[in-house]
């Protein structure tokens, strides 16, 4: 190997090395490291508070004039120059001081064609400021708010108590949960900005201006959403009404799909709402099937019925209550619950189940202590509570509906939770009477367990293999061709959740089909430990199989959104 | 009773507190508009980015004198008030928890331990000298980046081969734009990327070719975007990208077939005497010999090579006819190839021949990658001598020596290895020390296994670097921590070959120092500090690089220093002085002057050589590879530190195949299937789209396992590796 050039000089004294100390010029570049450079020499003087330097070039994305009456702001995108870069998402977490993780912009991805003709188109997307917005409609405090002049979707952060149901709502994934806060916090079209005459950060920094602020006619709105003219495989816009123009000069093919439209992810479990519904239905099921039971029992037995069932019945229902407001991120602020009655299903259901407990408990007070003077009520009390518990569920049922979600649906919804409410009913008053017949040898609690325990066995075990195969049906939906919502929840419990759904259909059957078979069958051992170690399997086969059912109706849930990225 | 309603109202149904308070917007100062209350600024300044080449300017928001958070500059003549979103999270990767703290030792195997910086320079002089002393002086080397600043790239030149007396140094920047540097050279006698951005906005018809702006420079298409004269855009490119999707012409060319196709469109130009004659008989030289050339080159001839019809073909030929001022850009695309010099030039060719340069909305323009990739190309002192000279050449060396006031005989007389010379001589025992410093070979260098054996072959690694978990810092014997982008001063210059200042805003963490100042340290230590002593502030070594280009056709002794740069929104060289050199935008040879000696542009050109791994039956598909994505960037080591920038991309790897592919396959959306070369393997998620031609994947090149399997093949002249097509095979899992 040639070399062309000699050793520099400094080589050669190598043992001998002339440094001076070394540390003084280390702790020098250290202690000039942390001088940054002076601001007084280029920092700019202070303006004069006129229009920012930006407006030059966002003027004209912004309308001339504010929204008149019966129109609004709205989003306008021009698909034909969004590229794709995300530089609104960015901005807007930014100027909106959000967050590190917190964006309230997305863009997703289009995708189809042909070879020949391939389509890629990416769309940016915040909310919608709809004219009929699920958010609104949903909250059971108030905290969103459609401004009355400009039509903006706000959300009032300091209302929100948590409960998410918002999230539940908005067919666009929009408004987004802050766990450490415990709050939802949402896009409002930087609605300071355009009261000051500036544009929204997405608008002033997407460097293709393909984001501008429009005023829209809503009854122009409404006609666009009712037309479908809203983006290919977005959410139907005819469920809120979204305000945001999505324009092209291309016609997209028939097989435009988001990019991540084949990945299936679980969805939140809402572990507190799981228990709740499910605690909820035990408690009203366990009322109306001891009620129902009553007709069934001779005269003489109903008093000692009464007595037996109904504070299990009432304290299931309590239970339920507490978890509910675990799922609050500030529960402290749960009365506010009460502002949204008139529109918010979670409103209701608040209210009729706080009505429910209140009946509950007085009845249960009057069936423990047999004060006379209440005597002439208990009957219409028990119908009361079981009509209220019944209007509590119908509520709940009504929660999920209001999403319109396929796989929430009324008939699916009420068939589910209708089912889980006779099911853990007929579990509940098994439960009640085994139990009792089992540890106590009064003459009068055995003739009731010979009476009801056949009837309520035999129930749980009808209504359990209704539930099941009505759930097990579900899995028909692998076999559609199309990637529907209901072939999304399939495909979620099938896979990623298999587990889950396994143990369900294991405890299901377990609980509800040959745990009671067995005991019709084989009758009573009662008394002993392996009886009653039968009986807690019973009944927890039961109660988990339902709390697991109710983990998958929200975890395999397929939720709306709007196209995203590549997963 | 309205009291109490009062009083309870607020309760039930409140409008303001804490976390209303919180995203509170103030009018903004300083003419930055409304901003969070609670980040008002209470200064600005100005800086450049330090991601890409674009080199938009950043106005940083300051606070008790330290940054507090950034937007677009409005006023820069480069973004015009808008930055992507790499940009506009620039501060927020440098508090990351894997920041490098403090100078750690790695002896014999177990955890690297902290130690001192003046343990630290003692290590790096004692090792590289031992190795020196024992291999010789040209047995240990460097590999930079595209990424300092222009005064830390001759810091670091000069010191090592001036200083330590090596030879054999390179930059990522061969990675990039190598080819680019050679095709100019060539081509203008000069390595010198004609245009002005303000030519994307002049332009009546755009080509663009292997580039894919919309992601890869946002802004720069920002002004494609901005363009008045509804130009046409023509796309080559194997993919459908963001940017094809806007052209009015996509050619879906082969992988590789874009010289053959730019020959044959030359031939077409000449049969129909669509050309400037009287340009290229003034300006160039060599045409006749080109027109000969490219006879073969006939419709036929280029559908069968290309896949592009003689229809397509015409339509190409007739767009840059009918152009007023037509522009052609080319980015990785062309460069990232077996010949890539070659094809750069055919490009240039297109441009001469049509008299598309020179004038305003023209050009054969190269857009480049990295922040200061230019800064490199000029004083890396790798590839030229400091200030675009030459090494083999005595008056240059005389220059240079003294303007440094130092011994002429230190400076080199010929050019050290390139980058995969350097690797092979790794692995062949000549190289026993490297030095890398801010960039990350471990993932990014071509056949990623191999890289990885042979840096660790190694006597002695020593990585420079912002964090210690990059896949090249976990392999080092000595990391040296460094200050990032806004921990430190100096310029970049962009692509438009605009000098651009960056300011030191926020304090380093730890012992991290600015690369300026490791160097300083280490060439102190090192004994050579004498040599130094005027290298004290990267300003004043602005100085010096002023004296250095002066009378080089990238003369920019006429800036007066980074005030001036800063007031004129950034300076373009040439800039010899207010007169001869006004205005904010300014494009090359608008007097036809090339800088060869005889003032002409050279053609140059060459028959294709075919893929060097084409497709076969056992390894059927060629991937591509490129940017995933405008929030990513390289190996990712900043930009996976943003948790915004991380929900901007996909996770996990991913391979996008077409429709028809899939289905042969049996792969469905989202499948995990397993992707094979010759070298290596990896697994990655199925994207199934028409975007990709059949045969034909793409994978992004941002995650650490794709390089496992490109080929490494260079091109022979600007010794650049081919990124963009190796031959892989599709396995679906069981």
């Amino acid at each position: 190997m040639s070399r062309a050039i000699e050793l520099p000089i400094i080589l050669r004294d190598v043992a001998e090395p002339s440094n001076p100390p070394a540390d003084s010029l280390s702790d020098e570049l250290l202690r000039e490291q942390r001088q940054l450079t002076a601001v007084e020499e280029f920092a700019r003087a202070e303006s004069s508070g006129e229009m920012p330097a930006q407006a030059k070039y966002y003027r004209s994305l912004l309308p001339a004039a504010p929204p008149g009456p019966g129109q609004q702001y709205a989003f306008d995108v021009d698909l034909d120059r969004c590229s794709g870069c995300k530089a609104c998402v960015t901005a807007c977490h930014t100027l909106n001081g959000l967050d590190e993780h917190e964006t309230w912009r997305d863009v997703g991805l289009l995708v189809g064609g042909t070879t020949s003709l391939p389509v890629l188109q990416h769309v940016t997307t915040a909310c919608h400021h709809c004219v009929e917005p699920g958010c609104l409609e949903a909250c059971p405090v108030n905290a969103y708010e459609k401004d009355q002049l400009t039509g903006i979707v706000k959300h009032l952060d300091d209302q929100c108590f948590g409960c998410q149901y918002c999230t539940l709502a908005c067919p666009y994934d929009v408004p987004k949960y802050h766990a450490k806060k415990g709050i939802v916090r949402k896009c409002d079209m930087c609605s300071s900005r355009l009261a000051a005459g500036e544009a929204p950060a997405c608008v002033q920094a997407c460097p293709h201006e393909a984001i501008r602020i429009q005023v829209v006619d809503v009854e122009q709105a409404v006609e666009a959403a009712e037309a479908d003219n809203f983006l290919p495989a977005a959410p139907d816009p005819q469920i809120t009404l979204p305000t945001t123009t999505y324009r092209t000069r291309r016609v997209f093919p028939r097989n435009t799909l988001p990019a991540d439209y084949y990945s299936v992810n679980p969805q939140h479990p809402h572990w507190p709402l799981v228990l709740m519904l499910v605690l909820t239905q035990l408690s009203v099921g366990a009322f109306l099937v001891a009620l129902a039971l009553e007709y069934a029992l001779s005269v003489d037995l109903r008093d000692t019925w009464r007595a037996m069932h109904a504070p299990f019945a009432l304290g299931c229902g309590l239970l339920a209550l507490a978890a509910s407001t675990l799922h609050l991120g500030r529960p402290h602020l749960a009365y506010r619950a009460i502002l949204g009655i008139r529109h918010s299903w979670l409103s209701r259901e608040i209210v009729a189940f706080g009505l429910f407990a209140a009946l509950a408990t007085t009845y249960c007070a009057a069936v423990s202590f047999p004060i006379d003077a209440i005597q002439p009520f208990r009957g219409p009390l028990a119908w009361s509570v079981a009509v209220v518990g019944v209007v509590a569920v119908f509520c709940s049922v009504m929660i999920y509906v209001a999403t319109w979600r396929e796989c929430w649906n009324f008939p699916r919804t009420a068939l589910r939770f209708g089912l889980s409410m006779g099911l853990l009913g007929a579990t509940a008053s098994s439960f009640t009477l085994l139990l009792l017949s089992s540890v106590a040898s009064s003459a009068r609690i055995q003739a009731l367990a010979a009476e009801a325990v056949p009837l309520t066995l035999r129930l749980l075990a009808v209504l359990a293999a209704a539930k099941l195969l009505w759930e097990a049906s579900a899995f028909f939906h692998l076999s559609s061709r199309r990637m529907t919502a209901m072939k999304r929840s399939a495909l979620l419990m099938a896979h990623p959740l298999s587990h889950m759904a396994l143990a369900r259909f294991a405890l299901g059957l377990l609980g509800g089909i040959v745990l009671p078979l067995l005991v019709i069958i084989n009758g009573g051992h009662s008394g002993t430990v392996e009886w009653i170690v039968m009986l807690g399997m019973l009944a927890g086969a039961c109660v988990l199989g339902e709390i697991l059912e109710r983990y998958l109706f929200f975890a395999a849930a397929a939720a709306p959104r709007m196209p995203g990225g590549i997963r | 009773m309205t009291r109490v309603l009062d009083n309870l109202l607020p309760v039930l149904h409140t409008k303001d507190g804490p976390f209303t308070r919180e995203l509170l917007q103030e009018p903004g100062k300083f003419g930055l508009g409304m901003l969070p209350a609670k980040s008002e600024p209470q200064a600005t300044t100005q800086s450049v980015c330090g991601y890409c080449s674009t080199g938009c300017g950043l106005t940083l928001h300051l606070r008790n004198g330290e940054a507090s958070g950034l937007t677009p500059t409005t006023d820069y003549p480069v973004n015009l008030g808008m930055a992507c979103p790499k940009g506009w999270e620039a501060l927020r990767v440098l508090q990351a928890e894997d920041r490098a703290t403090s100078p750690l030792l790695r002896d014999g195997g177990r955890q690297p331990r902290e130690i001192s910086w003046d343990e630290a320079a003692n290590t790096f002089v004692k090792r590289m000298r031992a190795i020196q002393q024992r291999h010789g002086p040209d047995s240990v080397a460097f590999i930079s980046t595209g990424q300092m600043t222009t005064e830390e790239m001759a810091f670091l030149g000069a010191f090592a081969k001036f200083g330590m007396g090596t030879r054999h140094g390179d930059g990522n920047t061969r990675q990039c734009m190598a080819t680019s540097v050679v095709a100019y050279k060539q081509a203008f006698g000069f390595d010198a990327p004609p245009y002005t951005y303000a030519d994307f906005e002049e332009s009546d018809v755009l080509v663009f070719i292997g580039s894919n702006p919309c992601l890869a420079h946002p802004i720069m298409w920002e002004r494609v975007m901005r363009n008045p004269h509804d130009p046409k855009i023509v796309v080559i490119d194997p993919r459908m990208t963001e940017t094809a999707m806007r052209a009015d012409l996509h050619v879906a060319v082969r992988p590789k077939g874009d010289q053959v196709l730019l020959y044959g469109v030359a031939r077409l130009l000449i049969e129909n005497g669509w050309i400037n004659q009287d340009f290229i008989e003034a300006h160039t030289h060599g045409f006749q010999k080109f027109v000969d050339f490219v006879q073969p080159y006939s419709l036929e001839h280029v559908e069968q090579e290309t896949g592009i019809t003689a229809h397509a073909v015409r339509r190409l030929a007739e767009t840059i006819h009918q152009g007023e001022r037509v522009s052609f850009w080319w980015t990785m695309g062309v460069n990232q190839s077996h010949q890539g010099v070659r094809t750069a030039q055919a490009i240039i060719n297109l441009a001469l021949m049509t008299g598309n340069i020179g004038r305003p909305g023209t050009g054969a323009n190269s857009i480049t990658g990295q922040c200061n990739a230019m800064g490199s190309r000029l004083f890396s002192n790798t590839t030229n001598l400091l200030g675009g000279h030459d090494f083999a050449n005595s008056e240059h060396r005389r220059k240079v020596a003294s303007i440094l006031e130092m011994d002429e005989a230190l400076i080199p007389r010929e050019l050290g290895w390139p980058y995969h010379r350097i690797m092979e001589g790794i692995l062949r025992g000549e190289i026993r020390g490297l030095w890398v410093i801010c960039t990350n070979p471990a993932h990014s260098w071509i056949n990623q296994h191999f890289a990885q054996d042979v840096l660790g072959r190694l006597d002695f690694l020593v990585v420079q670097d912002m964090y210690t978990t990059t896949e090249t810092a976990r392999m080092a014997d000595l990391l040296l921590p460094a200050a990032g982008w806004g921990e430190k001063d100096g310029t970049f210059i962009n692509s438009e070959r605009r000098i651009g200042v960056i300011k030191k805003v926020t304090r380093a963490p730890g012992q991290a120092l600015a690369d300026f100042a490791i160097f300083r340290l280490l060439a102190h230590h090192w004994g050579c500090g004498d040599l130094f002593r005027r290298w004290t502030s990267p300003e004043n070594v602005f100085q010096l690089l002023k004296e250095l280009s002066r009378d080089q056709p990238c003369d920019f002794s006429g800036i007066a220093d980074y005030g001036a740069i800063e007031a004129a929104g950034g300076i373009q060289w040439p800039y010899r002085d207010a007169e001869q050199d006004a205005g904010t935008e300014r494009h090359l040879f608008s007097d036809g002057r090339f800088f060869h000696q005889d003032g002409k542009a050279r053609f140059l050109f060459e028959e294709p050589r075919p893929l060097p791994e084409p497709a076969s039956e056992e390894w059927p598909f060629t991937l591509l590879t490129g940017r995933g994505s405008a929030s990513q960037w390289h190996t990712q080591t900043r930009t996976a530190k943003s948790d915004v920038l991380r929900k901007l991309y996909p996770e996990d790897p991913y391979v996008e195949v077409n429709p028809s592919d899939a289905r042969e396959l049996g792969i469905l959306p989202g499948d995990l299937i397993t992707v094979r070369s010759q070298r290596g393997v990896l697994e990655a998620k199925v994207h199934v789209a028409s975007t990709m031609q059949p045969g034909q994947v793409f994978m992004p090149m941002h995650y650490d396992v794709t390089n496992r399997l490109t080929h490494p093949t260079f091109d022979p002249y600007s010794s650049q590796p081919a990124y963009k097509a190796c031959a892989v095979r599709l396995e679906p899992h069981a």
